[in-house]
């Protein structure tokens, strides 16, 4: 069992993935590569450094970054102003960002212990209790470090404290069984139901991910399922009504709630942060129009007898 | 869920949701069109400045110059109830205004009249740049001015001038502003609360004989013979022409009535006018007669001073049983009860207070302020007080949406699921009540201030978030705002000013002297004793000043130990007397202290002296250092961060220590408060850079709160992280109170699980010890405004699924993009 994971961030009083107020971990590394993807800086495994340049307060009247830098000339500089870090060399920017008074130099990754999460999440254990709360573990895809998930969720279940795991559950079986005895709820999505579309906008096979929705669903486990809604992409007839015979006929429709979240235009300042291009950058929206669209698809769900909300809700409010 | 069952139920379902955010441009909350009315005319009238009450006051002292101060007071007192003009408004169901139409502004110039005759002269109240008022026309200028003379060396303002030595004047807001007395030095004190009880089952007639028996019982061989004699005759000659006041209004409303054609206002008319006579004659019978009473009877402590928080006790409590009366009896249904509620609600926006520029700096806004409603809570066995009555308060409160009143709940572990509901649905609501307040903390603070359990758990919150015993005390709460980085500055700067470089208290040390972080500690410690010593010895000089120049004998009576006792409540009739200055900044000190901790003494990052430099200069041409000081890397309050938490204790510690105790002329004592409501912002512009990283001019931290500066925010961690710094000291020390503003996104309080998510956080907040929260919920217009000022809204997150983002750091594009969806949420 592994005792560390890399961490890239926690969050306290998180109310989107799963019930009450959680704290949230997440997990650094992505198999997938979704387009959409609002989090750039959890797909590499490795820890990363980000620039932000807006906080940089100049090379030539700060510029303390480069003497603390292991490579020198590696730091890029344009107006005076620290720009994209480049993280494909392998070099550790550890000391720079120790160095820089202004915090634009941002480390994404933190080895941490289970203890050392735990005394984090263990702050707030009163609001959990409040609130049918706890603890979700997210990432990244957060089974890539699935034993240290397997440590924290025991701690957590020696603690009474509630878990949630939030996976795209492209991994193996044995990972998810593991897991399974000290996960009181997934939360898992479904992008799309054609191999070769999931494919283009993934880079990953959708087999393995419906193949462990439907194991998971076998074991009557608590599922809360979502579809990423993404204009011209899987917002289509076909692909709903796929998605829909998909939970029905394969998941016995054991899902507590499926849940639409409509595309945003999200994480654009991280990837530039990283300097890794945005796939999204194209997509025109007429909001209003994209918002209509996306709670008729919800209606469909719900005609299907499937439990559908947009948002990350799990009820529907009461109406004035 | 435990405490799933309660009785109390208002005249809507307790979850009925009241929206999400506060939405302009309403004219309909109300279900009552009487009540939208009403309101409306509020909001269409000007303020103005009436000059009645000052005529005939004026008129009535100089007719009795030789007379006691007591007998002075009550002579004009009733020289303006017998005169003054009277006003029923269209639609009206109670009457009684503070001897000015509604919305008007009087003037009391015993406490002060300099600055309104320089203002007027100089910089004229129809062109301040807010909380403008305005003068009818060049003869009632003129005359205020000429009567404004005569008082001239006569108010407690000139005497006080004269009193304060130049340690104390150095340090007041004549001078450098580290504290400021202004609120009574200029005016009333006010911030009581009646014993509204006893009110209701005696009347003004049980009062005044009560104050026959006290009188025809004193004794000549007691040496305050004479001052106890004037004392109940200047009460009585008051309650009577309190009595005649409402006699004068019933014949008005019967002149009223016979002039309406409307048959069902003719009806509500008469009904009025014998409520009226009832109430001067009597007793109040029923709910309508008790609201009657308490209207007129609050309006005229008023028109006996401006001090302002006229607080209304327990409401929910002490008119319950006219409530339930009138209920059993079925001569009374929840809607009208509710309709009445409102109507009373409207009412109390009436009362206007004109105040100085100086004083309107630190405490914005033009009406009285600080008149709180106290609902909830638990009773004085400790039982759960809540009823139908607490119901329909919030109910009112959500319907009219003004400025007053106050509301303010009392939590505790056993307060119903229901209540707590629709606490968090008036919240949610977002137009800014009610504000909660903790029993466990509050109960422990009032018995810190030596009253009994069952006392303790009788207490209403008076003004902002002061605690108080209806009926027994007199806590001259408020007394004055402190600006606690001011303090600091001397510490950093050997006793010196940053702003004029002067000597203004003693040289204990400074950043270019001190060898070790005990020597700040310490220093901190004698230039909070010094300041302290300033301030206090100047508030028991304005003490004595009202007690010499302005008794009371009119709200005195609702004190039964002065009644008792034959003093008044300026001499120290009432059970408890205290003066609670409260602490503005707490964390910009405790900040500045973590700074100076670590990089100075523990990291050696820079030098005392240099950090001292960049301070002088305003952090200009220290770049480095400035972002350092404000970056995540030092330790800031907050964040559940042990080492810059423990700093924030000690200060807060450090004032409450130096205020407890102290000895006042009342026969009680100073107690402190740690709140700056929002006097922050102009403290911050009159005060130079601070250790923590913030900028000459900018705000000091608010209240209880964290820092913010225009280079960021120095809690990070989200809102859980700072309740759990925040209930790291021991709230009962600031027996004056303490504040707490929380702010969240519309977007975390959406939808059942946003309510239900928010309704948790407090149920954890109560549990954890604070003791007041208040919330903000933004709306699309404070993210449109944060576009426009983005350095004003730095630490506002939009939380995602998975994503969380400070919201000034996004793209213009996308920040449009969050503000549609969010209107497309509800």
């Amino acid at each position: 069992m592994a005792d560390k994971g890399i961490v890239f961030d926690v969050q306290r009083y998180t109310i989107h993935d799963g019930p009450g107020l959680r704290t949230e971990l997440f997990l650094k590394g992505c198999p997938l590569r979704c387009q959409w993807c609002s989090n750039p800086e959890s797909w590499a495994p490795a820890i990363e450094w980000g620039a932000y340049q807006s906080k940089c307060i100049s090379l030539s009247k700060c510029g303390l970054c480069t003497p603390a830098c292991p490579v020198k000339g590696i730091l890029n500089f344009k107006r005076d102003k620290l720009t994209a870090i480049d993280n494909s060399k392998q070099v550790d920017y550890t000391d720079c960002e120790k160095a820089c008074p202004a915090d634009a130099i941002k480390q994404w990754g933190k080895t941490m212990s289970v203890s050392e999460c735990m005394t984090i999440i263990c702050k707030d254990k009163s609001y959990y209790e409040q609130s049918g709360g706890g603890v979700t573990v997210s990432g990244g895809e957060a089974l890539l470090q699935s034993e240290f998930v397997l440590s924290l969720f025991k701690a957590c279940q020696k603690e009474g404290i509630q878990t949630c795991c939030e996976t795209t559950f492209y991994a193996d079986w044995k990972k998810v069984e593991a897991l399974i005895p000290y996960t009181d709820i997934w939360i898992s999505d479904i992008k799309h139901m054609d191999p070769m579309i999931h494919r283009q906008y993934t880079s990953g096979d959708n087999k393995i991910i419906l193949e462990n929705l439907k194991r998971l669903t076998d074991l009557k486990q608590e599922l809360i399922l979502r579809i990423p809604v993404i204009p011209n992409v899987n917002d289509d007839r076909t692909n709903i009504e796929a998605t829909a015979d998909f939970i029905l006929n394969e998941l016995h429709g054991r899902v507590r709630t499926l849940q639409l979240l409509s595309f945003m235009r999200l994480g654009v300042e991280k990837y530039q942060s990283l300097n890794i291009p945005y796939g999204m950058e194209g997509i025109e929206l007429d909001r209003e129009a994209f918002q209509e669209h996306v709670a008729e698809i919800a209606a469909y769900f719900n005609r299907r007898g499937i439990h559908c909300l947009v948002g990350t809700k799990e009820q529907e409010d009461t109406k004035e | 869920m435990s405490n799933t069952h309660t009785t109390a139920i208002g005249t809507e379902p307790f979850d009925k949701t009241y929206g999400i955010g506060y939405q302009v441009h309403h004219t309909d909350w109300s279900p009552f069109s009487r009540v939208n009315k009403l309101r409306q005319d509020f909001l269409d009238r000007s303020y103005d400045i009436d000059v009645e009450r000052l005529r005939l006051v004026t008129e009535s002292y100089q007719a009795h110059q030789t007379e006691s101060k007591k007998m002075q007071c009550a002579y004009a007192f009733e020289n303006v109830l017998l005169n003054t003009k009277l006003y029923i408004y269209d639609q009206d169901l109670i009457v009684g205004e503070i001897a000015a139409p509604a919305k008007a502004a009087p003037i009391y110039p015993e406490f002060s009249v300099n600055w309104i005759i320089d203002e007027i002269l100089n910089s004229p109240f129809e062109e301040r740049e807010h909380d403008k008022f305005f003068i009818r026309n060049d003869e009632e200028r003129q005359e205020i001015l000429d009567l404004c003379k005569w008082w001239q060396g006569k108010t407690v303002d000139d005497r006080l001038q004269a009193s304060l030595d130049e340690d104390q004047l150095k340090g007041s807001e004549v001078g450098e502003k580290i504290f400021q007395t202004n609120l009574y030095h200029y005016a009333g004190v006010g911030h009581l609360a009646i014993d509204y009880k006893n009110l209701m089952k005696v009347g003004y007639v049980g009062l005044i004989k009560e104050a026959k028996k006290h009188l025809a019982a004193l004794s000549k061989r007691d040496p305050e013979w004479a001052a106890k004699r004037d004392f109940y005759q200047a009460m009585i000659i008051m309650h009577e022409a309190a009595r005649t006041y409402i006699k004068r209004y019933a014949k008005l409303a019967m002149a009223t009535a016979k002039e309406t054609t409307n048959q069902q206002r003719q009806t509500e008319l008469e009904e009025m006018a014998a409520n009226c006579y009832q109430i001067a004659d009597g007793t109040p019978k029923t709910f309508w007669q008790a609201l009657q009473l308490f209207n007129i009877a609050t309006a005229l402590i008023q028109v006996e001073s401006n001090g302002h928080s006229i607080s209304y006790g327990r409401m929910d409590q002490w008119l319950y049983p006219y409530y339930e009366a009138d209920m059993k009896k079925a001569t009374l249904t929840k809607d009208f009860a509710l309709e009445l509620l409102e109507v009373e609600y409207v009412k109390m926006n009436n009362p206007t207070k004109l105040k100085d520029q100086g004083s309107m700096a630190v405490r914005n806004g033009r009406g009285f302020g600080g008149e709180s409603l106290t609902i909830g809570g638990v009773d004085r066995d400790g039982n759960d007080a809540t009823n139908d009555l607490t119901m329909l308060m919030l109910e009112g409160s959500a319907h009219t949406r003004m400025m007053n009143p106050w509301v303010c709940v009392r939590m505790h572990e056993n307060t119903p699921y229901e209540l707590k509901m629709k606490v968090v649905e008036c919240i949610r609501a977002g137009y800014g009540h009610p504000k909660l307040y903790n029993d466990a903390p509050a109960i422990k603070a009032m018995m810190r201030k030596g009253m009994t359990l069952a006392e303790a758990r009788d207490y209403c919150v008076v003004g902002c978030v002061e605690l108080s015993l209806p009926g027994k005390e007199y806590g001259w709460h408020d007394a004055a705002y402190v600006n606690t980085p001011k303090m600091m500055e001397m510490v950093l700067n050997g006793g010196r000013s940053f702003n004029t470089g002067k000597q203004l208290g003693p040289d204990t040390g400074s950043l270019d002297t001190y060898t070790s972080f005990d020597e700040v500690l310490a220093s901190v410690d004698q230039q909070f004793e010094y300041w302290t010593d300033q301030m206090c010895s100047s508030l028991n000089i304005i003490d004595a000043l009202h007690r010499e120049l302005k008794p009371l004998p009119y709200v005195s009576a609702f004190f039964g130990d002065c009644m008792d006792s034959g003093k008044d409540l300026t001499e120290g009739g009432a059970k408890y007397n205290g003066i609670g200055p409260q602490a503005s900044g707490t964390a910009t000190c405790a900040d500045s202290l973590a700074t100076i901790k670590q990089l100075v003494f523990e990291d050696k990052y820079c030098s005392g002296s240099e950090l001292l430099q960049a301070i002088k200069d305003n952090w200009e041409g220290h770049d480095v250092l400035y972002a350092m000081v404000n970056s995540s890397k030092v330790h800031h309050y907050g964040n559940d961060d042990d080492y810059a938490d423990e700093l924030f204790k000690y200060m807060f510690e450090c004032y409450c220590r130096h205020i407890t105790g102290r000895k006042n002329l009342r026969g009680g004592d100073f107690r402190p408060g740690v709140y700056s409501v929002n006097a922050n912002v102009a403290m911050g512009m009159n005060t130079h850079a601070s250790a923590d990283g913030r900028k000459k001019g900018e705000a000091i931290s608010d209240n209880m709160g964290p820092v913010h500066t225009d280079a960021g925010s120095h809690d990070i961690c989200g809102p859980t992280a700072l309740v759990n710094s925040l209930a790291k000291v021991d709230h009962s020390l600031a027996t004056n109170g303490t504040l707490m503003n929380l702010r969240f996104p519309q977007d975390a309080v959406a939808g059942i699980q946003g309510r239900n998510n928010l309704l948790s956080f407090i149920d954890a907040y109560i549990a954890k010890g604070p003791m007041h929260v208040q919330f903000n919920i933004m709306s699309s217009e404070t993210m449109r405004a944060a576009q426009k000022k983005p350095e004003d809204y730095k630490d506002m997150l939009v939380r995602v699924a998975g994503y969380s983002a400070y919201f000034v750091e996004l793209g213009k594009p996308l920040q449009k993009d969050l503000i549609q969806r969010t209107e497309l949420s509800f």
